[in-house]
């Protein structure tokens, strides 16, 4: 025993040299910028033929349709840009990870990509994006965030694009006075869902009913909940003249069509997260057709744009089984932005991380070809405070009409964002 | 002899990882070892006691909320009380201890699937007060969570540490503190089981009337078994909270308490080794799966249409769980002390006395 109690002993000094060496490690070379053969000053994710761009998404969690659009438009792009000879002379790699709408799984897949990426193309969710704020605000490399919660505002490395929840919904009440008519004294319904997205589009449904007038009416729902009876016959005792929902699309096609039936016959307003194509294809297509509107910053697919359109026909040659909705274009956009930041900074010669951040943070006008001019420069301000007002359409692509064109109402100028 | 090196190997690998693994692995195995603390807490009811717990989250949230409610330093909207983050974590631990006492009038008298329902009402109201109460968790979005900092050295990736040529970020740092708890609450939890109290719980379990005739106070002991478990689940709450940097009250829901009861199952109910193997399966094998499973036949790359790494790695995660439990009755610890009979070839096992041919 005391023999081997030598020899373990002598194993363990062995292990412990070893350690203090760092023989062999790949850690120990230092993750320092390094220039490459081009001259180009070369981050993380960076080589002389590569960059690697992150992607954390969603594609088994509760978005898991619409996550697989935005990947899937997002991959499109770099593919595209591939084809076209990549961005400075090197590959786009793409990186996707699925995290499922988990917090835990998403901190994982950021831990994964975050040393290997240049940036990242998107990440779905704002508490998703939220558990590793810390890390993006020391050093994190650009994020394209895809939520519109003004809690991912105020940090030069997360980029929301669009709007936030609250100002889609001033512009909304804005339309609500101008075009059907309601005054002051009138009340309007606000159902909202818990959480980020319910509460900052209430936050903005309150601010406009103040400015105009008019009464709130607030209901909220769990996003669980799947029958809105109780919620219309409360907004019919209340007589309201319009109602807001900031809920989930299986929620909206359960009010729209309730309301209906029980004789509610008053306009919808949804948060541009209330609608899904495939809601024209249930029994509550007939109501959704006639009564319901949505706000969106994004141009929909429909719109005459020629970008668009070349989007929508590249995107049905290389997926055409998959269905067209608003998760295409965001991914394809955000994506564009990505590329467009990454070829800035090749023009810069420093595709570091901060080379990055800065030469995005340095567009003030970016719009890529589908209507909607963004400001990347403030980072406490969305770069865009314009809503569109659609309306479905089964004959349109991604079932969405134009009815306004993007516009900022005064209100939703004059509106401050509280940034946490 | 076998044993010590075991040990060797087991506190050389210890040392070596945060030298050669990437953050990911090293993010991982945090995870791994604060879930096996969790498990350690959970087994010494559920498994030693046979007290089931369904609620075992609420006390991590508990834990980890508590932890950054008294490092933080108040500021907007969000309170805080600003002590110096050793002594919030202790009484973070401290605070899940006092949850667990304030329900250990319910614990004690309730037993089995009873006491299952009764806890599974901590959940609700947990993620209740987790998302209303802003002031103290910052509601929906959660709260950043303060770096431990100890004499002056912090858990953080700020300020830079190099060791013999590595870089040693937070990840790094935080792995040898995880293993150092892991360590200490292992050690804590046998020497719990294999004295007097572990008997009386091993009694309470298989006959409660025998224990309470042998002079076992019955209730006393279930109620003392569910605070220490509690403080076990603390514990596990400050490490997730200080390895995820910010906590957010989603994570703390139903399915991290169900996690739990399937690690204890897995890895083998009653010990401490058996908790921290179910830990370590549990948290690692999905991430394992996701990681790897491009490299198995069928799996298309994420987003790319077919079965995608993630749903691949749910279907093998089943699989082995289902394959664990139909198969290997005393967990993934059972399985070792089979293996180790087999390949000594003396030891009869009562279940088996063939094997002594």
């Amino acid at each position: 025993m005391n023999r081997f109690r030598v020899r373990a002993g002598t194993a363990g000094l062995v292990l412990l040299a070893l350690a203090a060496t760092s023989c062999g490690s790949g850690k120990a070379t230092g993750g320092s910028a390094q220039t490459g053969s081009d001259g180009v000053k070369q981050g993380p994710g960076v080589t002389d033929d590569t960059i690697s761009v992150g992607m954390i998404s969603d594609l088994t969690g509760p978005y898991a349709p619409l996550g697989k659009s935005i990947t899937q438009g997002s991959q499109l792009y770099f593919e595209q840009v591939n084809a076209a000879g990549g961005i400075c002379g090197r590959k786009v790699e793409p990186l996707v990870r699925d995290m499922g709408y988990d917090v835990q799984k998403s901190v994982t897949a950021y831990t994964e990509l975050a040393p290997k990426s240049a940036a990242f193309a998107h990440f779905i969710g704002s508490v998703t994006v939220g558990a590793v704020r810390q890390r993006l605000d020391t050093d994190g490399p650009l994020t394209l965030a895809l939520a519109w919660a003004p809690s991912l505002l105020g940090s030069k490395s997360i980029q929301m694009t669009g709007t936030t929840y609250a100002i889609d919904v001033i512009n909304g009440v804005d339309y609500l006075a101008k075009e059907k008519g309601l005054k002051s004294g009138d009340k309007i319904g606000h159902v909202y869902v818990e959480g980020d997205y319910g509460i900052d589009s209430l936050a903005g449904s309150k601010y406009a009913a103040e400015k105009l007038g008019f009464q709130v009416v607030e209901q909220k729902v769990k996003a669980t909940d799947a029958d809105m009876s109780g919620q219309v016959a409360v907004m019919k005792d209340a007589g309201v003249k319009a109602v807001v929902l900031s809920i989930s699309p299986k929620q909206t096609a359960s009010m729209v069509g309730v309301a209906v039936s029980k004789g509610l016959n008053v306009p919808f307003l949804g948060s541009n997260s209330s609608f899904a194509p495939q809601l024209l294809a249930t029994p509550a297509a007939p109501a959704l057709l006639k009564g319901f509107h949505v706000m969106q910053s994004a141009s929909p697919l429909n719109s005459d744009l020629p970008a668009m359109k070349k989007l929508v026909a590249d995107y049905r040659a290389k997926y055409p089984k998959d269905t067209l909705d608003n998760g295409v274009m965001a991914g394809y956009t955000t994506a564009a932005i990505t590329g467009d930041a990454l070829k800035k900074a090749c023009a810069n010669k420093d595709l570091t991380r901060q080379g990055i951040i800065s030469a995005h943070r340095s567009t003030s006008a970016w719009d890529g070809g589908f209507g909607t001019t963004m400001d990347f420069t403030k980072i406490d301000e969305p770069p865009t405070r314009t809503t569109h007002i659609l309306q479905p359409d089964k004959t349109a692509v991604g079932g969405l009409k134009i009815v306004r064109e993007a516009t900022a109402s005064d209100l939703a100028n004059g509106y401050k964002i509280a940034l946490h | 002899m076998s044993k010590a090196i075991i040990t060797v190997a087991t506190a050389a690998a210890a040392v070596l990882v945060p030298f050669y693994l990437e953050a990911f692995w090293l993010m991982a195995g945090i995870f791994a070892m604060s879930a096996a603390v969790g498990a350690i807490g959970i087994n010494l009811l559920t498994g030693a006691t046979g007290q089931l717990s369904m609620g075992h989250g609420f006390f991590l949230a508990v834990g980890a909320y508590g932890y950054v409610y008294l490092s933080s330093d108040s500021a907007g909207h969000l309170g805080g009380l600003g002590l110096p983050t050793p002594l919030a974590a202790v009484l973070a631990i401290g605070l899940a201890g006092v949850a667990g006492g304030l329900f250990s009038p319910i614990a004690g008298r309730l037993k089995g699937a009873y006491l299952g329902i009764a806890t599974l009402a901590l959940i609700f109201l947990g993620q209740h007060v987790l998302f209303n109460a802003e002031p103290v968790t910052g509601g929906y979005n959660g709260r950043p969570v303060p770096p431990l900092e100890i004499f002056g050295f912090t858990f953080a990736d700020s300020p830079e540490l190099m060791v013999l040529g590595v870089p040693f970020g937070g990840a790094e740092k935080l792995w040898f503190l995880a293993v150092a708890l892991l360590l200490a609450a292992a050690w804590f939890a046998r020497g719990v089981l294999h004295g007097r109290p572990g008997r009386a719980m091993n009694t309470i379990r298989d006959h409660e009337t025998a224990a309470g005739v042998m002079g076992v106070p019955v209730a006393r002991y279930r109620a003392g078994v569910f605070v220490l478990s509690s403080m076990y689940g603390g514990l596990a709450g400050v490490m997730v909270a200080l390895a995820f940097q910010q906590t957010v009250p989603e994570y703390f829901g139903m399915l991290l308490s169900l996690d739990y009861l399937a690690m204890i199952v897995i890895g083998g109910l009653g010990s401490v080794g058996g908790a921290v193997a179910g830990a370590a399966f549990v948290s690692l094998l999905p991430q394992l799966l996701t990681r790897y499973s491009d490299a198995l036949p069928l799996i298309a790359a994420p987003g790319a249409g077919g079965y995608s790494p993630a749903e691949a790695s749910r279907m093998l995660y089943g699989i082995a769980v289902v394959t664990v439990v139909l198969f290997l009755p005393g967990g993934l610890l059972g399985l070792v002390s089979r293996a180790r009979q087999a390949l000594a070839g003396k030891v009869p096992h009562p279940s088996n006395p063939r094997s002594a041919r």
